[in-house]
């Protein structure tokens, strides 16, 4: 890249690709990152990350087999199933039933690959992600996918913010808490999913769960929680773009790491500020 | 005339009725042999140690959960009937259950019951939020609370919010789980004195709480649960030596205060 200008590379298809994805996941860190943090399910995220790394790896292997199917829906299931196991284990239970279909997931997804060893590289690249690998196919299945998200979170925001508050009282004043929590869990588990290709299931918690943390150590209102979010991993997001455009390093890696750092420094700002 | 009739039937009608009731959350019954009456305008304290189903119950009657046997009826309505009695109930949950590790406002918190019962897809407007600040207002708390994080409130703030909640929908049952968990004396009189006025305007109470102590002189019957009806109606028809062993496993000591009522001394069985 150096013997090209800015403004070249700026215009360079994979660069715009990569800056759709960015803005792609920020919507996402933020409609599902913040309900995450207030359904207090981060550690979901990190269950149908990986979980979806099976379920790429089995779609890879029917293809392999001679049923060509999109990898990306092989994800989709497997993470929705992980959301499904999570609902419907009590509450106690969640994070349990979590660590087992995520230890299960990576079971299956190293079967799978020791299977098809000539495709590993296909499963291995969606444990790493690449943003600038990001194909025109796979920009409309994500612009899809999280306008459907965001859709779903604006019709049902206040009865997943009641059931996430207070899902005995939800239950109470009438809600069918049941459901829109696997609803929830479904949405927060598909979006684990939108992040898969482009900054790997190693990193999809980090640029999904960070995010939303940071902003709801700073917000002073339900708002705000989901617009920080929305800055905070569209700014970690260019950043590691532009540093990776002067370094080779993996732009992912820079924007998670700049999520995360701003984690703890809103714990700290949170802190002086005393309460 | 006609007035007269109605008025009549209404007073017939008893506001809990529990007969033969039993349930279970797996093979075990965790509430069995459940009967009773509760009529309108009274004010119970349900009690019994740590697990003897008093959530349960309060669940049962709310038609969150069904009976595997017998029948509650709230108001003449079965529990099946769900959307019937939801309008007639107000429930404050055990604040212990709720998660507000999030900036969530006091507003926020008021209108989501008051959308949930409006219907939760429907958006709520100017009016419905004029009648939440009343709602806080009638809980003794100030309007300025209302753009406050809830997570910020005091305990006794807070269970005040969450009565605000119940109450904003007007109900004619009010249900409340422990609500002095957490809350200082001086807000736990408040609470109650907010009851005993709603119950001057018709609104029957029923409270969950594990130390009947500070209700003692308000309430008109206690509940004794282990698991069954161990004893129910005048609080010292109730708190005998007799009914908390049976209940508790174990003696506890009652002491009687000026006014005559019989204090149970809970300190060895509640930490
Ligand atoms: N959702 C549930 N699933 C299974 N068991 C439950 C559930 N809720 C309560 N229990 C059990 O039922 C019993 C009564 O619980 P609960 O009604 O909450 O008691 P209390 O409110 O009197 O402390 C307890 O043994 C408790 O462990
Ligand atoms: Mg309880």
């Amino acid at each position: 890249m150096p013997d090209m200008e800015i403004s070249e590379v700026l215009v360079q298809p994979y660069m715009l690709r990569a800056i759709a994805g960015i803005i792609l996941i920020a919507i996402n860190a933020s409609v599902a990152g913040s309900f995450t943090i207030f359904r207090n399910v981060s550690f979901l995220v990190a269950g149908a990350s990986h979980s979806a790394l099976a379920g790429a790896a089995l779609f890879i292997l029917l293809g392999v087999y001679g049923f060509p199917a999109n990898p990306l829906i092989g994800a989709l299931l497997f993470a929705i199933a992980t959301a499904f196991v999570a609902g419907y284990a009590s509450k106690e239970e969640t994070n349990t039933a979590i660590g087992i279909s995520f230890a299960m997931s990576m079971s299956l997804a190293i079967l799978f690959i020791s299977m098809i060893r000539e495709y590993a590289a296909k499963v291995w690249s969606l444990l790493i992600g690449d943003l600038f690998l990001l194909t025109y196919e796979d920009l409309y299945l994500i612009t899809f996918v999280t306008f459907l998200s965001l859709m779903i979170a604006l019709l049902f925001y206040k009865a997943f913010l009641f059931i996430s508050f207070d899902s005995e009282g939800a239950t109470a004043f009438g809600l069918n808490t049941r459901r829109y929590n696997y609803l929830l869990l479904s949405l927060i588990a598909i979006s684990a999913v939108m992040l898969l290709k482009g900054v790997g299931a190693i990193l999809v918690f980090a640029m999904l769960v960070a995010p939303a943390a940071a902003s709801n150590e700073l917000a002073s209102n339900l708002r705000d929680v989901f617009i920080y979010a929305f800055i905070i991993a569209l700014v970690s997001g260019f950043v590691g773009i532009a540093i990776s455009f002067f370094f080779e390093v993996s732009p992912g890696a820079i924007a998670s790491l700049l999520a995360t750092t701003i984690y703890f420094f809103s714990l700290l700002a949170r802190r002086f500020r005393g309460d | 005339m006609v007035k007269g009739k109605n008025e009549k039937e209404d007073i017939e009608i008893d506001a809990i009725t529990s007969k033969g009731v039993e349930f279970g959350y797996g093979e075990q019954p965790v509430l069995f042999d459940i009967t009773f009456t509760i009529k309108k305008e009274e004010f119970v304290a349900i009690t019994g140690p740590n697990g003897s189903g008093k959530t349960t119950l309060l669940k049962l009657i709310l038609g969150i959960l069904q009976p595997r046997k017998g029948e509650i009826r709230v108001m003449g309505y079965s529990t099946k009937e769900r959307d019937k009695i939801m309008n007639l109930i107000g429930f404050m949950p055990q604040k212990e259950h709720i998660s507000s590790n999030f900036p969530i406002l006091v507003r926020d918190v008021v209108m989501l019951g008051l959308g949930a019962r409006k219907g939760i897809m429907k958006p709520t407007g100017k009016a419905d939020e004029e009648e939440g600040i009343q709602a806080i207002k009638s809980v003794g708390l100030d309007e300025e609370i209302w753009m406050e994080k809830f997570a910020e409130l005091s305990g006794g703030q807070q269970q005040r919010v969450l009565l605000a909640r119940a109450l904003a929908i007007k109900p004619e049952i009010l249900l409340l789980d422990e609500p002095f968990n957490g809350v200082d004396i001086p807000s736990q009189n408040k609470i109650l004195d907010l009851i005993s006025d709603l119950r001057k305007k018709g609104v029957t109470v029923l409270l969950v709480v594990h130390n009947v102590n500070p209700l003692l002189h308000h309430i008109d019957k206690i509940m004794l649960l282990k698991n069954r009806i161990v004893a129910f109606g005048k609080p010292d028809e109730v708190l005998t030596d007799k009914n908390l062993i049976s209940a508790y496993g174990a003696s506890i000591p009652i002491i009687y205060c000026e006014e005559g009522y019989a204090h149970p001394v809970y300190s060895d069985i509640h930490g």
